[in-house]
């Protein structure tokens, strides 16, 4: 049984993540700012803000007590305010970056201890097409994305000593939380703008996370995946 | 934890760190051991993978710090440039606590 560790886990891509996973026969530790909902023998919650160094730590000291190792880091949690770059407050920003970047930054360094205790130890991170597409609206949110893609890179370098790989999944538009607030316009504009005008579903991430996490992929690391063939 | 403890325990660590090396690039178990640097016997990685090791060891007796310091990669100034600044750096750490 892997144990897997998945950030923002308590609802849209998140949880489906921990759904499909739970399916699949692993321990799941679902980690977020709100409380867990979903009741599974193999299911764990933690409440914890991953923008929040301290609660950062106390989260993996409780993991490490309960499960001594982990399998694989999700890094899932994120925010996304669309707002015209003249127009969005420093703290929306500030706040995008906290989340996206520091957290996965955080996390991801939190885990290494836990992720060398494992045979195949995995670290996945969202991204995003809106840093190769370059999106209006989207700067802070691109941008704390793009730092993702590079932090995606460089921990692929420095942790394959480790035999720890580290990739990230690019999404394009899904039906989430996330773009709730964006026009259905603005959403029709950008999958035409897609090799494959088409939006994507959930299973199209989680197709990638199996992907991803299977031993087979051992010698795939430092990479970003987009969906809907953006490049 | 007394220096004696703190000592030991970095010793301890690299007599693990030992164990997946071989026996040629072995790190001398002892407190005059340069660690990182010009005469080091570490490379950053191995270095990092020391630091870990110690964490989780520390983690172990229910102490939680990290050994990250901005001053890691100093050629002059590195707490981990051999087993005794080490040994300072985590009693430095374990003061604040």
């Amino acid at each position: 049984m892997r144990h897997i560790l998945v950030t923002g886990a308590s609802r849209g891509l998140g949880l489906s993540i921990v759904q499909h996973l739970l399916a699949k026969g692993n321990v799941v530790i679902g980690c977020a700012r709100s409380k867990g909902e979903l009741k599974h023998e193999n299911y764990h919650h933690f409440e914890a803000d991953v923008a929040n160094e301290e609660q950062v730590q106390e989260l993996f000291i409780k993991i490490r007590k309960t499960f001594k190792y982990i399998d694989v880091l999700i890094n899932n949690a994120g925010v996304a305010r669309m707002n015209a770059f003249a127009l969005t407050p420093f703290k929306n920003m500030r706040e995008t970056i906290d989340v996206n970047y520091a957290g996965t930054f955080m996390c991801s360094q939190k885990a290494i201890s836990l992720l060398r205790k494992s045979a195949n130890p995995r670290i996945i991170n969202m991204s995003t097409v809106a840093v190769p597409m370059n999106l209006q609206g989207e700067a802070a949110y691109a941008a704390s994305k793009s730092a993702v893609e590079s932090l995606t890179r460089i921990i692929a370098k420095e942790l394959s000593s480790f035999n720890i790989t580290c990739n990230a999944i690019g999404p394009s538009p899904i039906a989430t939380d996330l773009i709730r607030g964006v026009s259905e316009d603005k959403i029709a504009r950008l999958v035409e703008q897609q090799s494959i005008q088409k939006m994507a579903q959930p299973e199209d991430v989680l197709n990638l996370v199996d992907f991803f996490i299977q031993p087979q992929s051992k010698m795939i690391t430092g990479q970003v995946i987009y969906l809907g063939g953006i490049s | 934890m007394t220096h004696e403890e703190i000592q030991s325990l970095v010793l301890t660590a690299i007599e693990l760190t030992n164990q997946s090396r071989e026996k040629a690039e072995h790190v001398p178990v002892s407190t005059d051991t340069s660690l990182f640097g010009k005469q080091g016997h570490l490379d950053s990685m191995a270095l990092v993978a020391l630091l870990i090791d110690i964490e989780d060891m520390l983690q172990d007796q229910d102490i939680h710090i990290s050994l990250s310091d901005e001053r890691a990669m100093s050629a002059a100034n590195s707490p981990f440039k051999n087993v005794a600044s080490l040994v300072a750096h985590i009693s430095h750490l374990l003061e604040g606590e």
